[in-house]
């Protein structure tokens, strides 16, 4: 059962259908929003991936708020993507440098990470032909 | 310390758009006579030169369809009443209707300009205004319009720019200067800016871009309050656009900016509000700051006063007013409400009407009072942020009984 509150206010209803109106003309304050996010997108997205819109023709807060969050989704992903892709590669750079720090622990002069063949010399590797 | 300070775990900034002072609190003063609001014979001269008083004829919407200029040389037009920029000369507050009447708002349209709402109309911001505490004097931080202004509260400083164009902080700078959240992150802190919704998305495009990590949408807000995950900073931004929500319903802007309903967004504050109030742990634990980040061309009577400069100047060019701005201005006053149990009902902070005891209050205060809670101190602020004034030392050592706190239910 919803608690009851001693001292309430009730706000008053309004006709929301009236005020509703996604062909409303975007204000200064949107058409800036559409500019930077335009920005960002040319800034982070790989060109594939881009909208391709022409933000000039987007001219109600229906046409924007698409544009927007095509965009903002758009960047969340590359940005996830983009932190995956930093994380493993610190974690593989971290793995090696492990690595790099056991071996010289271990004292072989192997470096770190990769596996190499020993180096033979010349005479040896003329000795084994 | 105070109870309340020491209770408290988080701070949650909401922060809506383009509304003056007077023109949705000024109207107060008549009932509470210690809000610095409007007596009621304020008065700008329009285009003929007519006298113009403030009228409680605000609407909720319809009246400011032509949107009025927020842009630097507009609100330098506000302040000073048309009188040529360059040093020495007076502010009066008087150049409201002219500006306004450029924007295509012609004859008595203008006039609009000088409205304000009767406080019974918007019953959420007057009424946590009364039982809490108001700010006489906070200020938004640039004469000029949102971008900028809204990142003294990101940043404490606009890096500059007095208009609306993208900035790209460049590595070096957000090295010396990192957003607040970046601050808090660093100090092992939590912090979170909440859009609406993707297709409303966020203003802060520059934080964006850089770490995705700090955005969520109100619905996670909801769900944060809900599962006791509420970051110990939060800042929230409203919806700009009305749009289709999901499943096909409507989703009102509830930002405020002229011309979307003006109880959208007083129906979203309690909403916000709400959230905190009816989770007791959340209700005893966080300050709710509800503030605007700039007076959207709309009347207000209080001359901004100066502020330390913060280092850096924007060319005439930038200004358009042919004189370069170094900072040393705030600029018009904004609605400010901090709400929790631990304020006394009542509660108003004066402002430059009280010259001995004034404290002003721009948007560097919220970093500066995150970074001071939080991080122990403000010693990476920037020079705003040094100067601004913090507002938790309003939460005192008693906390207000569950019966004596307002809860906002819908009509019917």
């Amino acid at each position: 059962m919803a608690k009851e509150y001693a001292l309430t206010v009730e706000m008053p209803q309004f006709d929301e259908q009236a005020a509703y109106n996604h062909d409303r003309p975007i204000s200064s304050l949107v058409r800036t929003q559409l500019l930077h996010l335009h920005t960002a997108e040319n800034l982070c997205l790989p060109e594939k991936v881009r909208t391709g819109i022409n933000i000039n023709h987007l001219l109600t807060e229906r046409q924007a708020s698409e544009y927007i969050q095509k965009v903002t989704a758009l960047l969340h992903r590359h940005g996830k993507a983009a932190k995956r892709k930093a994380a493993a590669s610190t974690k593989s750079k971290g793995r090696k440098k492990d690595s790099k720090k056991a071996s010289e622990a271990s004292g072989s002069k192997a470096s770190a990470g990769k596996a190499q063949k020993p180096r033979l010399s010349a005479k040896k590797r003329k000795s084994l032909k | 310390m105070p109870q309340g300070l020491d209770n408290l775990e988080h701070v949650v900034v909401l922060m809506m758009e383009n509304r003056s002072f007077d023109h949705m609190l000024g109207g107060l003063k008549k009932k509470f006579p210690r809000i610095n609001g409007l007596n009621g014979d304020e008065s700008n001269p329009d285009a003929s030169g007519n006298t113009v008083t403030v009228q409680p004829n605000a609407t909720y919407q319809g009246q400011l369809d032509h949107d009025p200029d927020h842009h630097f040389p507009g609100v330098d037009l506000q302040i000073f009443g048309g009188a040529p920029a360059g040093p020495g000369r007076a502010a009066n507050m008087g150049g409201f209707i002219k500006s306004y009447a450029t924007q295509g708002a012609g004859g008595n349209s203008s006039h609009a300009i000088m409205n304000y709402f009767a406080p019974e109309k918007i019953p959420v911001l007057t009424k946590l205004a009364t039982e809490y505490a108001v700010f006489n004097g906070w200020f938004s931080s640039i004469p000029g319009p949102t971008i900028c202004n809204r990142a003294f509260a990101h940043y404490g400083t606009s890096f500059g720019n007095v208009d609306m164009n993208l900035f790209l902080v460049t590595d070096s700078d957000r090295a010396k200067i990192p957003t607040i959240y970046e601050r808090m992150k660093q100090g092992a802190r939590s912090a979170k800016l909440y859009y609406f919704d993707q297709p409303s998305s966020t203003m802060e495009i520059v934080n964006l871009l850089k770490d995705q990590s700090f955005f969520a949408t109100y619905d996670e807000f909801v769900a944060d309050c809900r599962s006791g995950k509420l970051p110990e900073y939060s800042f929230i931004e409203p919806n700009y656009t009305d749009h289709p929500g999901p499943g096909g319903g409507q989703l009102l802007a509830n930002d405020q900016h002229p011309d979307h309903h003006v109880l959208a967004g007083d129906r979203f504050i309690a909403g916000v509000y709400n959230e905190i109030r009816i989770n007791p742990y959340l209700w005893r634990s966080t300050a709710l700051l509800i503030v605007y980040d700039e007076h959207g061309g709309l009347y207000d009577h209080v001359v901004p006063p100066p502020c330390t400069p913060d280092g850096f100047i924007a060319a005439p060019a930038a200004t358009c007013t042919g004189f370069e701005f170094k900072f040393d201005r705030l600029g018009i006053r904004v609605p400010a409400v901090l709400v929790s149990p631990y304020i006394a009902r009542g509660t108003v902070v004066p402002g430059t009407e009280e010259p001995r005891n004034q404290r002003i209050f721009e948007h560097a205060s919220i970093p500066a009072t995150v970074t001071k809670k939080f991080l122990q101190g403000n010693d990476k602020g920037t020079v705003r942020e040094q100067q601004a004034e913090t507002f938790l030392d309003l939460l005192g050592d008693q906390m207000r009984a569950d019966n004596d706190c307002v809860f906002f239910k819908m009509k019917g």
